[in-house]
Formats: C-alpha cells, sequence, structure tokens
C-alpha cells in the first residue's frame, strides 16, 4: 500500500474516477481527519473530571460551601439531560446517528455526574441507609433508561455493571485479578444465574428488534459473566459433572450466538472454557503425571491450531 | 541487506485489499468492486482477523510449551554449557521452521502461529548464547539488538521492532554509563542527537518505494524516535535517572545540573512536535504531542504540586473538554487540511471497543454491599471508588 496505490486501482478500472478524487484526497495527506483524536480528547475530559468531582465530594463531606458544589453539580447534570432531550430525535428501535459530535459524550458527562450527585444525596441524608443496594438498582434502571433513549451502547454497558454489582457481582478484571471477582462466597450461583437470565433478555429483544445492535454488549457481558461463574464453581464445588455439564451448556450456546453475531469474540470464550473444563476432567483421572501433561499440551494445542487453521473459510467469516 | 521472508507482491497485495476494505467499510466504494480488488490483487497468505490471530499465538505457544517440556525432560542433566547451546540449536531451529514449515510451504503470513514460533525462537537463541557467555550484560544487549533487528527485517514484525529499538536505546545508555564521567553527563544530549538522526532517516527511507512492505515497521521506529528524543530531555527522566542510577545526592534547594535546559526540553519538545505536526498535516507527529504534552504536565505536577491532586484533574478535564469542544466547533469546516469528521474508519474505531473502554475505566463497578468506611462505594465516579 502506498501512495501510488489509488492511482493503480483507478488506472485499472477498479475505481471511478470521482471515488479516486476522493480517496486520492486522504491518501495523499491532503486532507487528515482528527476524529479518533478529538474524540479521545473529549472522552478524557469528561473522565478527569468526573473522577475529580467524585473525589472532590468524598472527602470534603459535609463541608461549608459543600452544598452549594454539589447543587452547581446538579445543575449541570440536569443541563446535560436537557442538552441531551433538545437535540435527541424520537425514540426508535434502530440505531440513532449522533445529532451533534458532542452529543455521546454530554450524555456520558451528565449519567457519571449523576452517580455522583445520587451517592452524595444518600451519603449526606441517609437516604436508604441500610439499603444501599435499592440505590444501585436505580442508578443500574436510570442507566437502562438513559441508554435506551438516547441509543448509547457505552451506557448501556454502564447500566449492565451496574446491575450486575446489584447482584454483588464485579465486572472488572482488575478486580478478578486481586481475587475480589464475587464478594461473598457461592455468588457463583448467582452469577450463573444472572448470565442466564441476561442471555434470555438479550435474546427476547434482539427477536424482537428491540435496538439489535445492543445484543453483542449484552451477550458479551453475559457470556463471560456466565463462564466465568461455572469455572469457579466447578473448582470449587464436589459436584463436578454439573458445572461441566453447565459450561459445555454455554459453550453450545455461545456458539450458536457466535455465528448469529459474527464474532469470533463468543467462540473464543467457548474454546477457553470448554477448554478449562475438559482439562480438569483429564485431570481428574490422570493426575500429575508431567510427561503426560506435556504430551497433552502439544497435542491439545497443536490439534486446536491444526482444527483452527484447516477449516479457515469457516472461521474468517466472522 | 536481509530480504524479507515473504513475498514481496503479496505483501502488498494483502495491504491493498486491506486498504480497499477500509474503503468499502467507509462506503467510498460498492461491493462489487471490492470483491473486484480482492480478485485483481489475489494474495495466497492465510492472515486471520486479530482475534484469530491472538487464539492461534497462545495456543500455539501453549504447544510449543510442551515440546520444550519433552527436550527438558531429557536433557535435564547434561550441564549448564550443553543445554546454552542446544538452546542456541533449537531456537535456530525454530527459525528453520518458521520459515520452511509455516511460511513457505502454508503460506502463513502473521498468522499468530508465526508470531509464537518467532518469539519463541528468538528467546531460546538469546538465552542460550547469554548462558554460554556467563551472563555477560554487553554480549546480551548487543545479542538483542542483533536478533530483534533481523527479525524485524525479515518478518516484518512490529512487536520485534519495538524491542529492536528499545534495546538500541538502552545500549547507548548502558554503553556511556559505563564509560563513567563526562559521557554519563553527554547521554541526554547524545539521546537527542542520535535519535533525531534516526527520525529524519527513517523518514527518508519511508518515501523509497522498494521499502514499501517495511512501511508500518519504519512508522513505530519514527513515532520511537520521536519519543526517545523527548525522554532524553526530560526533566523528570533526567533527575530520577541521575539520582537513582547515576549516585547523584541532592540536598535540599539543589537541582540536577543544567536543569534550566531540561525544563525548557520538557516544555518545548511537544509544542515543536505539535507546531509541526499541525503545519506538516503530520498525523504521528501529532499523536505523540498529545502524548507528550500529556506527560510534561505531570513532570511539572510531579515536583510542583499543591496538595490538592483532584483540583488538577477536575481543572485538567474542563480544559480537555473547553479545547475538545472548541476544535469541534473550529473544524465544522475544512480548515487547512484538518476535519473533524470521520474520512476512513480506524480499526480500533468500533463502537463496541468504545463501550468496553468506557465501562473498564468509568464508575459502574461500585458494588451494592462494601463495607467500605463512609459508604463511598456508590461514587462511582472514576472506577477509583472502593480504593479510599
Amino acid at each position: 500500500m502506498t501512495r501510488e496505490t489509488p492511482k493503480e486501482l483507478f488506472d485499472k478500472g477498479l475505481i471511478t474516477e470521482d471515488q479516486f478524487q476522493k480517496i486520492d484526497l486522504i491518501i495523499s495527506g491532503k486532507l487528515v481527519s482528527v476524529f479518533y483524536e478529538l474524540r479521545s480528547l473529549l472522552y478524557l475530559g469528561v473522565m478527569l473530571f468526573t473522577t475529580g468531582v467524585g473525589i472532590l465530594i468524598y472527602q470534603n463531606i459535609g463541608e461549608f460551601g459543600h452544598i452549594l458544589s454539589i447543587i452547581a453539580l446538579a445543575i449541570l447534570t440536569l443541563v446535560c439531560f436537557w442538552y441531551a432531550f433538545k437535540h435527541v430525535a424520537g425514540y426508535s428501535n434502530e440505531a440513532l446517528k449522533a445529532p451533534t459530535p458532542y452529543f455521546d459524550y454530554v450524555v456520558l458527562l451528565g449519567s457519571l455526574l449523576f452517580i455522583s450527585v445520587q451517592g452524595y444525596l444518600q451519603f449526606q441524608f441517609g437516604w436508604l441507609n441500610d439499603k444501599l443496594g435499592v440505590s444501585t438498582l436505580i442508578t443500574a434502571a436510570f442507566f437502562f433508561y438513559i441508554a435506551y433513549r438516547f441509543d448509547n451502547v457505552g451506557i448501556l454497558s454502564l447500566a449492565i455493571t451496574a446491575l450486575a454489582s446489584f447482584w454483588s457481582i464485579s465486572v472488572s478484571p482488575q478486580k478478578w485479578y486481586s481475587g475480589n471477582f464475587f464478594e461473598g462466597s457461592h455468588l457463583y450461583t448467582t452469577a450463573i444465574i444472572f448470565g442466564a437470565s441476561l442471555a434470555v433478555i438479550a435474546v427476547v429483544f434482539d427477536k424482537r428488534g428491540i435496538k439489535k445492535h445492543f445484543t453483542f454488549t449484552y451477550l458479551n457481558f453475559c457470556i463471560l459473566i456466565f463462564f466465568v461463574g461455572a469455572i469457579v464453581g466447578l473448582f470449587d464445588e464436589k459436584i463436578t459433572a454439573l458445572y461441566v455439564l453447565l459450561i459445555y451448556g454455554g459453550c453450545v450456546f455461545a456458539y450458536y450466538m457466535a455465528r448469529y453475531e459474527k464474532s469470533f469474540l463468543f467462540l473464543l470464550y467457548a474454546f477457553i472454557s470448554g477448554y478449562v473444563a475438559t482439562t480438569y476432567l483429564v485431570a481428574i483421572a490422570m493426575g500429575d503425571e508431567i510427561g503426560f501433561w506435556f504430551l497433552y499440551s502439544i497435542a491439545s494445542c497443536g490439534g486446536f491450531v491444526y482444527f483452527l487453521i484447516k477449516y479457515k473459510s469457516f472461521f474468517t467469516q466472522k | 541487506m536481509i530480504s524479507s521472508a515473504y513475498n514481496q507482491t503479496n505483501i502488498y497485495n494483502l495491504a491493498v485489499i486491506k486498504e480497499a476494505k477500509r474503503w468499502f467499510k467507509s462506503n467510498f466504494i460498492d461491493k462489487d468492486q471490492f470483491i473486484a480488488i480482492q480478485d485483481a490483487y489475489k494474495t495466497p497468505f492465510y492472515h486471520p482477523n486479530f482475534l484469530i490471530r491472538l487464539t492461534l499465538f497462545v495456543a500455539t505457544l501453549l504447544a510449543l510449551s510442551g515440546v520444550t517440556g519433552f527436550f527438558f525432560l531429557i536433557f535435564a542433566d547434561a550441564g549448564k554449557e550443553a543445554i546454552s547451546a542446544m538452546s542456541v540449536l533449537y531456537g535456530v531451529g525454530s527459525f528453520v521452521a518458521l520459515e520452511k514449515l509455516f511460511i513457505d510451504s502454508n503460506h502463513h503470513y502473521k498468522s499468530g502461529v508465526t508470531e509464537a514460533v518467532l518469539y519463541h525462537a528468538c528467546c531460546f537463541v538469546i538465552m542460550g548464547i547469554a548462558g554460554i557467555t556467563d551472563f555477560n550484560i554487553h554480549v546480551i544487549i548487543w545479542t538483542c539488538l542483533i536478533v530483534f533487528s533481523f527479525s524485524a527485517i525479515r518478518y516484518l514484525d512490529l512487536l520485534c521492532t519495538i524491542v529492536a529499538i528499545l534495546s538500541l536505546a538502552y545500549i547507548i545508555f548502558y554503553e556511556f554509563y559505563n564509560m563513567g564521567g563526562i559521557f554519563q553527563q553527554v547521554i541526554p544530549f547524545l539521546f537527542i542527537i542520535f535519535f533525531t538522526s534516526v527520525y529524519f532517516f527513517t523518514k527518508r527511507l519511508t518515501r523509497k518505494a522498494q521499502l514499501k512492505i517495511w512501511r508500518n515497521n519504519l512508522l513505530i521506529v519514527e513515532s520511537a524516535s520521536l519519543l526517545l528524543i523527548y525522554l532524553g530531555g526530560n526533566y523528570l527522566v533526567v533527575r530520577e535517572l541521575s539520582v537513582n542510577i547515576m549516585n547523584l545526592s541532592l540536598e535540599e534547594g539543589q537541582d540536577i545540573p543544567f536543569a534550566i535546559i531540561f525544563y525548557a526540553l520538557t516544555v518545548i519538545i511537544p509544542l515543536i512536535y505539535l507546531y509541526v505536526g499541525i503545519k506538516k498535516k503530520d498525523v504521528v507527529l501529532l499523536r505523540v504531542s498529545l502524548v507528550l504534552i500529556a506527560i510534561s504536565v505531570f513532570t511539572f505536577k510531579y515536583y510542583y504540586n499543591f496538595g490538592h491532586p483532584e483540583i488538577t484533574i477536575i481543572f485538567a478535564g474542563i480544559i480537555l473538554l473547553l479545547v475538545s469542544i472548541g476544535l469541534l466547533n473550529y473544524l465544522k469546516v475544512v480548515r487547512s487540511g484538518f476535519t473533524r469528521e470521520n474520512l476512513l474508519t480506524e480499526k480500533w474505531g468500533g463502537m463496541n471497543v468504545e463501550a468496553f473502554i468506557i465501562s473498564q475505566t468509568m464508575g459502574g463497578n461500585q458494588t451494592a454491599a462494601p463495607k467500605v468506611h463512609g459508604g463511598g462505594g456508590s461514587f462511582g465516579g472514576g472506577g477509583a471508588a472502593g480504593d479510599f
């Protein structure tokens, strides 16, 4: 690929003159798009601002002048949503094009400020003090509404994480790393049920044609939560067979969803989980004979690589 | 000169198809045209998408670890020299297997399998040579430079390119550091001069048509040089390295030698990048300058903070928001060749990726039943809320 390539394609008659003019303008560097740079700056700005506000509120709770800043934030939140409601087109089940370039970020800013204000009110006035869970549920419900109303898939992912955390499931690799995937014991049962129910909802919504472009995000979360729950259960419980069956069942579901959404990612989750479950079964049967395990890793992984490449036309469609 | 292990025409064709796919996805050309281009630029390469490559990479590494394990079981008692020598042989054997088995016969091109075998081969050659020479640092870093440069050029590997240029930077630092005295003091200036030359030299190479298949590697060298020029003159880097490695002891109120020069460089270099980037419409310079401005701000805040990081964060956020909104408005129409519109979709620009980033960096991970004191668990402000 060089700067002369568009000319070459044009000379060969593969693209029309009009197309060549447009493409060449970009490839030659005469017209430069700073779309992604500006979006990253906006995103970073929203993130820094809301983080700073969150810390500020937390550190200065109850001080003089504090009420004023909370009121200012509440007003800012309202301004964000006022802006959003003013510019948004009517609700549609289809994907909407953002009416202005900053629209999505205004909605994001408003939503994040909403959490800060809500958290403050709850703390200061002791609302729902013994039921912290309820406030998480309110956050989740509010985010779902925002996600659907303003067609924002980023807020949808926040809504799903909030809903998951209502059930005490933490959806963040950072927390899994420190071993905090589940805040209490036996929560993997919750995770499995949560993942499965969310999958049902996602599929029903998709079948009814409600925001089909949200399906990927739903499935991504629920497949991941389901598998992690089932694998933790497999290592923790005595009823191995049940969890192995659950994982294999999940694999079948992930396989069909991978085909439906044309996403290799779901298939990857299925491969990993299926491999872990199978290896666990083999480990029970074989014990720790080291030579066998070298052979096993060569045979299983080598075989897997061979399988992927052999049926490449099947996989590359996704 | 090392040539590529891959067929040049095939690489070029694949690049054309990839680019045409972007045009198709951005609605510049229609599907029939894309298929026609695919037919005109046929390539036998097996080059799947990123996720499949990642899967293949991990699976191949696991399979290779089994192979290595077997060898180790057999030769575990052979003694250190013998193992080191065999490790080099095994590494070279892996290079040969990579070329003959995967690249020549099966037309793998950066398929994940090739990367796994390549890194595997590099590691064994380097570890073997290190073992033979009794872990002499000079030998190890020069071997790294040679092996990774070879892999970068012959297999067009981008990660090897990065490691090769980092090895080069480390060699300069290490060798001059060992000479001691005045040589230690000139390291920053040496970095700036050396990598400025590398930058301009790379720029020249990029324009050569016969080097077109290495375009992405050159792009990496270009960005890395820009970064290393800056780091050579960055006050924070120079000061911390002087204090921690060169045992410079600073009393209260003292500063490193030539401090004013490094302060100036920390401010000026990102601004020069930004200015030239805008002037010449150079996206690489532009992106690097944005990152460097952030590092420069951090550098100054690191030494001159006023004890209120949250205020700094809020103001940084507000400034970023104002600047980006201002620029978005300013670029409503095309100005001096810049536009705010999305012309060609980037590989990672998809909304699902964005959604994932939002869910991981923003709040929403607050848990319902935290025992965090003060109930801070529900301030999801920055995803950091649970840590107070």
